[in-house]
């Protein structure tokens, strides 16, 4: 097993670096800069060695000749403050603590949460550190998980806790907390096929009811929408320690094209930590364009900004397989989406009894 | 029997009085509780303005509203003038009989053209509340002041006086009256809050009013003040005589029969404008008639033929008669210099352009757009704009959609000039308030509620000619806003961000704050300008700084120059720096050379303005390096406006000798004014800011 962490001497000095670059530019009477890894869509390849998605070497260079990118810096010089500060106290706080700790921060305060957490992201491409390494926490509640699958939770009285996700908890499953490193959880044993990924908390209490964890021993898990952190990571850890299978059930538009993006091959915002989170086996059971037409099911009309999220996923290089591009671009010759739940059209076990196990036979796994 | 006939005839009588108000409530303004107030104060008002206004004194006045039953929606209206009184004979008539006045055949711009007047409020009063009206009327020849209950007899259809009675008008200042007007009358109404609203007319008539004051205590017992601006009364209207274009069938005939002229040149020559000896005999000639005609003798087809010469349907050598425009010194303008004033006064705001169009003729009457334009952060964004018309200085408050003045909004594609506008059409939104008057002769309404102006081709031109050049002085306006914000963030990196950032990394790695001048000069390689307009309150002066500062690597040298309101009657004080007049309303300081890092500050004040006069001073320069915040200056421009003011005072001098003798009866050819040119040529191109 990786782990991700850096002492805390090897976090202080990575961030002075990010400092002494400031510093210096100003010593030889430049602009102060920053350079960091270019976010975005365009500067992210596939590593073979790792088999997730990651930066590439472009660099941004992020200089303090126009207000908005001077504050930028400013900002960044208390952040990295405010974590040594942390890391000497032996404390950490949540990134909107953090938001809200910046209030004193005179001119380098953030004006809102999404800046402090984009810096936050920011400051990890450019260290290489994560920021659990900075002491900071998530704001975001991991995700839910159930079925016959044992792990052991540090809990906070400092005991190791056996917790089985079908027998030890009640309707709503297991919580995922959001540090999920092995110092926290530990992954005991199973008796299940595979892991079925979840986009809507409406589908995976549909699959609970039906009794499909059992029927089809698996585990289900409820991404939430957008998978936080440390949702991705369990997945990620599940699927290499226990040599499982992963397979993602989402809704059939262009917004989940990108959750699965994020699940399967790294997200564009956290690149620098793909080889952490993404879980290269996935695999992507539906809605796909092409269930909306085989099933007919009750859909919408895709929206300007569906189109342009489609249009621009079609030069994404994660999408650029056949398969993601031809499924792009049925659905923009559709015009149309549609959410997991408009598979109740026909019934309430339509899901469970002919469209799971129809899409997971074309996988060999039921 | 003879008793009962009697009563009925009574009963007639007054159902008769009622009903004609019933039917006709719409066009009189009394249609619903709301208007009704806002009528009644609008008819006094208008009264008020019109009597000081004749009297040549600058009104000051003072409207009241109370609620006296909340459920019954019984409300007292108090309004009162400093005006000249009525004496106390006239007083019945003025507020007692239909249709009293003299303003109906004359032609000339005037504010009375709606409903029957202050004789409506009485009557309105009466039928609603049962209570005559209260008069207090002081004329500055008596001691005391005469004070009347006015009612109406709905038999006789006249006035009815009771508590007749002579007092001494005391202020609550313990001082005595000299002269005014106040009226007290009870009604049925409602006081509402909002765009149709007595304090919304009240705000809308001291915009375009300048020189009145006027206060409004409203029922909720708050005191609204919109003071006086200027000392200086509008114009004194004259009456012109009608044009032929304007003229139609029956009142030709009218004329006519009337006529004491013996022949019809001498009466087209003298009871028309527009219409010389030669013109007269054009007219008659294409019109068949004998030169020696009497106009009373006219038959019926001359008449026709008349008008249709007057059309220039019939034609002389196969071309219409020409005639002259009439006189346009019947129009009074409010002027573009006091509409800005009025605007700024009621709105608080950084941008002010407005602009008085040259009068012209629509159908033989004369008429003048004059239109203003506040922009500015009071009002709100994401709103439609407020639109404020006026006809002949009076609000029009209803029917906003159905205005040709609105019209001429909507046909403007506001999205150049940097306000929103779905599709380029509409009212566009944004923080701004809209003002069009017309002044005219004859104001053509699209109804008898007179709330809307009538389509007319040459009115929605003018406007909306007027609105392009308002709409060309905002888009400058936004423009230099834009500019000016860029300058303020370089100031705030470099005089903030970079020192910050300075110390902060030198406390994070323990080490000296480094130097900044090189990276300061680096960020900026430019040299600024900065330039502050504030008013002072204790000097009731305006102080203008104007700070040069240079991020360069290099020294430089530059002339700045500055833009102040010369023309105005400001003076220049406290000037150290001493510098020259380049121009009229352009000052010029040859500045020492500025080192690298270094700073420096012009400082000056001007007096003779008014708070909100001038509020912003654009800084030009010359020089080979640019100056953020200050604009090249451009030479031939400069040049143009020394030339153009040479001419304009050559003018002056010239029209001096040249007054036109206005008292002329016979002399119908003597021309208004020659049109101005439109609008203002600045160092900032057209319009101006404030």
């Amino acid at each position: 097993m990786m782990s991700a962490s850096h002492t805390p001497d090897e976090t202080k000095a990575a961030l002075h670096e990010v400092v002494t670059e400031m510093y210096d530019k100003i010593v030889k009477g430049e602009a102060p800069t920053m350079t960091l890894p270019v976010r975005t869509k365009n500067n992210i390849g596939f590593d073979n060695a790792l088999g997730v998605y990651k930066y590439g070497k472009k660099k941004s260079v992020r200089d303090a000749t126009s207000l908005g990118s001077a504050k930028q810096l400013l900002r960044a010089l208390h952040v990295v403050e405010f974590i040594e500060e942390m890391i000497d106290a032996g404390k950490s706080s949540t990134l909107r603590e953090m938001y809200y700790i910046s209030e004193s921060w005179g001119l380098g305060k953030f004006s809102s949460q999404n800046e402090s957490n984009n810096l936050a992201e920011d400051l990890e491409a450019v260290t290489k550190c994560m920021r659990e390494d900075f002491k900071l926490r998530p704001e975001e509640d991991g995700a839910r998980m159930i079925g016959n699958l044992t792990l052991r939770e540090l809990n906070r009285r400092g005991e190791w806790m056996r917790i089985n996700a079908r027998d030890d908890v009640g309707d709503s499953g297991y919580g995922v907390p959001y540090n999920v490193e092995e110092e926290k959880i530990e992954l005991v044993e199973h008796d299940i096929n595979f892991i079925m990924a979840i986009e809507t908390g409406g589908m995976f209490d549909r699959l609970i009811e039906n009794g499909f964890d059992e029927a089809y021993k698996c585990g289900l898990l409820h991404l939430k929408g957008q998978p936080a952190r440390s949702t991705r990571r369990i997945l990620k850890r599940m699927s290499e320690e226990w040599d499982l299978p992963v397979v993602v059930f989402l809704d059939g538009d262009p917004w989940s094209f990108r959750i699965f993006a994020s699940i399967a091959y790294g997200a564009i915002k956290t690149a620098h930590i793909s080889e952490y989170l993404a879980t290269p086996t996935a695999t992507y059971l539906g809605i796909t364009a092409d269930d909306i037409e085989a099933y007919d099911l009750p859909s919408d009309d895709l929206s300007t900004r569906d189109v342009d999220a489609l249009k621009a996923e079609l030069t994404d290089p994660r999408f650029a397989d056949a398969w993601w591009q031809e499924q792009i671009k049925m659905m923009l010759e559709l015009g149309k989406k549609a959410e997991q739940q408009s598979l109740a059209k026909y019934g309430l076990d339509f899901v469970t009894d002919t469209y799971l196990p129809e899409k997971l036979a074309d996988l060999g796994l039921a | 029997m003879t008793d009962t006939a009697e009563r009925m005839a009574q009963n007639q009588k007054q159902v008769a009085i009622s009903e004609f108000f019933e039917k006709n409530k719409h066009f009189l303004g009394f249609d619903s509780l709301v208007r009704s107030l806002i009528t009644a104060v609008k008819e006094a008002v208008d009264n008020s303005l019109d009597a000081c206004e004749e009297a040549r004194i600058l009104p000051d006045i003072r409207v009241k509203v109370t609620k006296i039953d909340d459920k019954k929606d019984i409300i007292e209206l108090q309004t009162e003038d400093n005006g000249p009184g009525i004496p106390k004979r006239s007083i019945e008539k003025v507020f007692g009989q239909l249709l009293f006045g003299s303003r109906f055949h004359a032609i000339r711009q005037s504010r009375g053209q709606q409903g029957i007047g202050i004789t409506g409020v009485v009557m309105y009063s009466q039928l609603t509340t049962g209570r005559k009206t209260h008069v207090r009327s002081k004329i500055a020849t008596e001691t005391s002041a005469a004070v009347v209950d006015i009612g109406l007899d709905t038999r006789k259809n006249k006035a009815t006086k009771a508590n007749e009675d002579r007092e001494i008008w005391e202020l609550p200042d313990g001082s005595l009256k000299e002269h005014g007007l106040e009226i007290t009358c009870r009604m049925k109404a409602k006081y509402q809050r909002g765009r149709q609203s007595v304090y919304q007319y009240l705000r809308m008539t001291s915009i375009v009013n300048p020189h009145a004051d006027i206060t409004f205590e409203d029922p909720d017992g708050e005191t609204h003040h919109w003071p006086r601006v200027t000392e200086r009364l509008p114009r004194k209207v004259e009456s012109i005589k009608p044009h032929p274009h304007g003229i139609h069938l029956g009142t030709l005939q009218r004329m006519c029969t009337e006529a004491t002229d013996n022949r019809m040149t001498s009466f087209l020559y003298k009871n028309f404008s527009g219409v010389s000896t030669r013109a007269a005999k054009e007219l008659l000639a294409a019109a068949d008639i004998d030169e020696k005609a009497k106009p009373k003798s006219l038959k019926p087809e001359n008449y026709r033929a008349l008008i249709e010469a007057f059309q220039g349907e019939r034609l002389l050598n196969e071309k219409p008669v020409k005639l002259l425009n009439p006189p346009t010194n019947c129009l009074s303008p409010i002027e573009e210099l006091l509409i800005k004033k009025g605007l700024s006064k009621t709105i608080d705001s950084r941008f002010v352009t407005t602009m008085t169009r040259a009068p012209t003729v629509t159908q033989g009457n004369p008429f003048q757009v004059e239109v203003g334009l506040i922009f500015g952060d009071g009002m709100a964004a994401d709103k439609p704009v407020e639109v404020l018309r006026f006809a002949n200085r009076v609000p029009l408050m209803y029917q906003q959609g159905g205005c040709l003045l609105t019209k001429a909004i909507e046909s403007v594609d506001w999205r150049q000039y940097g306000l929103d506008q779905a599709g380029g059409r509409g009212v566009p939104k944004g923080p701004a308030a809209i003002l069009i008057h017309l002044a005219s002769t004859n104001v053509q309404f699209t109804s008898e509620a007179k709330e809307a102006l009538a389509d007319n081709e040459e009115v929605l031109d003018e406007v909306r000619k007027a609105m392009l050049e308002m709409g060309r002085g905002l888009r400058k306006h936004l423009e230099k806003k834009k500019k000016m914000a860029k300058t303020q963030e370089k100031f705030e990196l470099v005089n903030d961000i970079i020192p910050a950032i300075a110390a902060k990394s030198a406390a994070i790695l323990d080490r000296p704050v480094p130097d900044l001048s090189g990276s300061i000069t680096k960020i900026m390689g430019a040299v600024l300008a900065e330039s502050e307009t504030v008013w002072n309150k204790e000097t009731k002066q305006t102080d203008v700084t104007i700070t040069l500062f240079n991020y360069t690597s290099r020294a430089r040298a530059y002339t700045i120059l500055a833009a102040w309101p010369e023309k105005e009657g400001a003076t220049m004080e406290g000037n150290e720096h001493g510098g020259r007049k380049e121009a009229t309303g352009v000052w010029a300081w040859k500045l020492d050379t500025l080192d690298p890092g270094q700073t420096f500050t012009l400082a000056y004040s001007l007096s003779g303005l008014e708070k909100g006069d001038w509020t912003d001073t654009d800084v030009f320069f010359r020089g080979s390096q640019d100056v953020i915040g200050a604009t090249k200056m451009d030479e031939k421009l400069l040049d143009e406006i020394r030339r153009r003011e040479e001419v304009l005072s050559e003018e002056e001098s010239a029209e001096e000798d040249d007054e036109p003798d206005d008292d002329d009866e016979s002399d119908a050819t003597v021309e208004a004014e020659p049109p101005r040119t439109a609008g203002q040529q600045t160092l900032m191109g057209y319009g101006s800011d404030v």
